[in-house]
């Protein structure tokens, strides 16, 4: 049975529903990533969890029990906050040491707790230091030493890292992430940047206008979005639409499970994509076709062209540079093309 | 040399009204307090304030603190519900009632107070008729209680709306940060909130101070007469006597007890200023 289980959860602000019939249950000791676009839902999902809002319908259970109704103080749920929420007047100490102080833990227990806490955090010999004279990553440990000296039964991180510079960002993302495996807490994490769901989590959920698109391991997610909205948000950016009949020399495609009959909706990422002189007499598998080169920009790794295909324009990497207005064949293998169904003109 | 004539031009006619209307205004009582007619020193105006008046400046003292201490624990309190409470339409009403002090002016509080704490007022009529009294044990609120009642429901709307502003500008999710941890609303309110707000309650109650200190309607219409409040007796001093001598040295005395009381605010945020940085 799962530790936490959300059901046919519903929240609304006034008569604006914001989550629309969640489903999400997480194991003891697993990190789910929630992922999603800004305004779509997430802090308030988070909000939901901790009883800061109240639920329309639908129901929490934590290991059985239904905490749907209970006060937040109720709840061993912990939360990272957005933007740290350290309680300015206290030093470092004294914000760690206050939900220990709260349930009434011996001082002794909690000056231990505390020190093994700055350990964990890597924030040691700052015990007394001011919170507001730390840096943004040294403030964000604190909130994470803070949440979890109390043992949650789920800590729960809202873009803990958003407010933190690039290279701190990319250190805090391991350290969390090293923590969580050692420490075995059940975590949520907040994120509306998919790379970091991805390193992160044991499972995403993809959030769209308060539903869940999709939930699976990151590879499911990043190798076989569910929906256009997940394809294009894991980063499959070159859409178009296929209509039938309109294979021919300069468009080809292929794929050995689809019925090429129907209009299709077809994404898939620019890195997939090949670029060569002539492709025209190979029939490869996938799609293949010719177009102009438009433009051409340095990556570092690679470069990345955008081809004119008609009314398409398509962007395809390609470890050479290829000349401005040449022509060229652009191929992506059927693996790495998400086709679905084109609801509007096959109906 | 330009820009600094500018300056003065700038901050010129600012500067002369502070010295016509209150430095020139203040000189001329501090003078006229220490002095004779013919303008020679003298301390007769103060020994006489303290031989007429001591107990009238201990009570002034007494009604003002008491009023600020009560002023302070019910604004808290109020604010409190305002921000911490789950129940917004008891919060909006909540905080449409204590705001209409404001717009009363102390006169016609002192008025309404009158009719409604005497022995025969209002207050103690509603408690015979439920049948809680009878009209033999009723009291008046009249004298220092009801100078007390009058000058906290006046200033309450004024304290309260400063410090609930205060409360409410507290980024809300340090209070929920305390909430997921376990704590109550009244730990929150004492750990988290109160020490963050104190500047603002300090300034609430100090301005609070200098107002009742020169409120001369509520200790006229409510008091007993004696003892009664230091502006009471200055008016008495200059109707009755034409006495501008005492009277000023009486302002002198409440100058200083609301100097008092401001430095030991300001020596106070200071001292939390240095232990901050
Ligand atoms: N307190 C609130 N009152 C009304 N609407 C809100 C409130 N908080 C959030 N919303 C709305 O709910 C939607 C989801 O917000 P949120 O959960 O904060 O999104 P996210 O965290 O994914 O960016 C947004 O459209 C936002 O405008
Ligand atoms: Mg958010």
């Amino acid at each position: 049975m799962a530790h936490l289980s959300i059901q046919q959860l519903q929240v609304s602000y006034g008569d604006k529903t914001v989550l629309h019939n969640i489903d999400l249950n997480i194991q003891q000791g697993e990190m789910v990533a929630l992922l999603g676009p800004s305004g779509c839902g997430k802090t308030t999902l988070l909000n939901a969890l901790c009883g800061f809002v109240p639920v329309g319908s639908g129901s929490i259970f934590m290991a059985g029990k239904d905490i749907t109704n209970q006060p937040p103080e109720q709840r061993n749920i912990t939360m990272v906050f957005q933007s740290y929420a350290l309680w300015p007047h206290m030093t470092v100490a004294q914000n760690i040491a206050y939900g220990l102080k709260v349930r009434r833990v011996p001082k002794t227990e909690i000056a231990e707790r505390i020190k093994e806490m700055l350990e964990i955090v890597k924030l040691s010999g700052l015990e007394n230091e001011k919170v507001t004279q730390l840096s943004g990553g040294q403030r964000q440990r604190v909130a994470l030493a803070r949440a979890l000296v109390v043992k949650p039964d789920i800590l729960v991180l809202d873009e803990p890292l958003s407010n933190l510079d690039a290279k701190v960002r990319l250190s805090v993302r391991h350290e969390i992430k090293a923590l969580q495996q050692r420490l075995g807490f059940t975590s949520v994490i907040v994120t509306h940047d998919q790379e970091e769901a991805l390193v992160m989590a044991d499972r995403v959920a993809v959030l769209n206008n308060g539903h869940i698109e999709q939930i699976g391991t990151p590879e499911e997610i990043y190798q076989s979005p569910k929906t256009p909205f997940v394809a294009d948000f894991m980063g499959a950016d070159n859409r178009f639409v296929y209509a039938p009949k309109i294979t021919g020399k300069a468009f080809r495609l292929y794929l050995p499970k689809t019925s090429l009959e129907l209009h299709h909706l077809i994404y898939f990422r620019s890195s997939a994509a090949s670029i060569c002189k002539d492709l025209d007499n190979r029939n490869l598998d996938g799609l293949t076709l010719t177009g102009t080169v438009e433009q051409s920009a340095f990556l570092g790794q690679n470069y990345r062209h955008n081809v004119r295909h008609g009314e398409q324009l398509i962007q395809a990497d390609s470890p050479d540079c290829w000349p401005l207005d040449s022509e060229v064949s652009v191929h992506v293998p059927p693996h790495a093309l998400y086709v679905y169904p084109h609801m509007a003109r096959s109906a | 040399m330009r820009a600094s004539t500018r300056n003065i031009l700038m901050i010129g006619p600012a500067a002369v009204m502070v010295l016509a209307l209150f430095l020139y205004p203040l000189g001329f009582s501090i003078v006229s307090a220490v002095t004779h007619d013919d303008y020679s020193l003298t301390l007769t105006h103060f020994i006489k304030v303290f031989e007429l008046y001591s107990k009238d400046i201990q009570f002034t003292v007494l009604i003002v603190l008491s009023s600020v201490l009560i002023l302070a624990l019910l604004s808290i309190a109020i604010s409190a519900m305002i921000v911490l409470s789950p129940f917004k339409r008891l919060v909006a009403i909540l905080s449409m009632l204590y705001r209409l002090p404001l717009f009363i002016p102390f006169i016609v509080a002192a008025q309404m107070m009158r009719t409604f704490l005497a022995k025969n007022g209002l207050m103690n009529n509603t408690i015979v008729a439920a049948g809680l009294l009878t009209p033999m044990d009723t009291v008046s609120f009249l004298g220092w209680t009801g100078i007390i009642i009058t000058f906290v429901w006046k200033q309450l709307a004024f304290t309260t709306l400063l410090i609930s502003g205060a409360m409410a500008a507290l980024d809300q999710s340090q209070i929920r940060a305390a909430q997921n941890l376990g704590a109550s609303r009244l730990r929150i309110l004492i750990q988290i909130m109160i020490p963050q707000v104190l500047p603002t309650i300090g300034v609430a109650l100090v301005l609070s101070t200098v107002t009742i200190m020169s409120v001369l309607s509520v200790p006229l219409m409510i008091g007993t007469g004696s003892p009664t409040m230091i502006t009471a007796d200055m008016a008495f001093r200059v109707n009755s006597y034409g006495d501008y001598h005492v009277a000023n040295a009486l302002g002198m005395i409440s100058y200083l007890i609301c100097a008092a009381l401001a430095w030991f605010y300001l020596r106070q945020t200071i001292k939390e200023k240095g232990a901050m940085s």
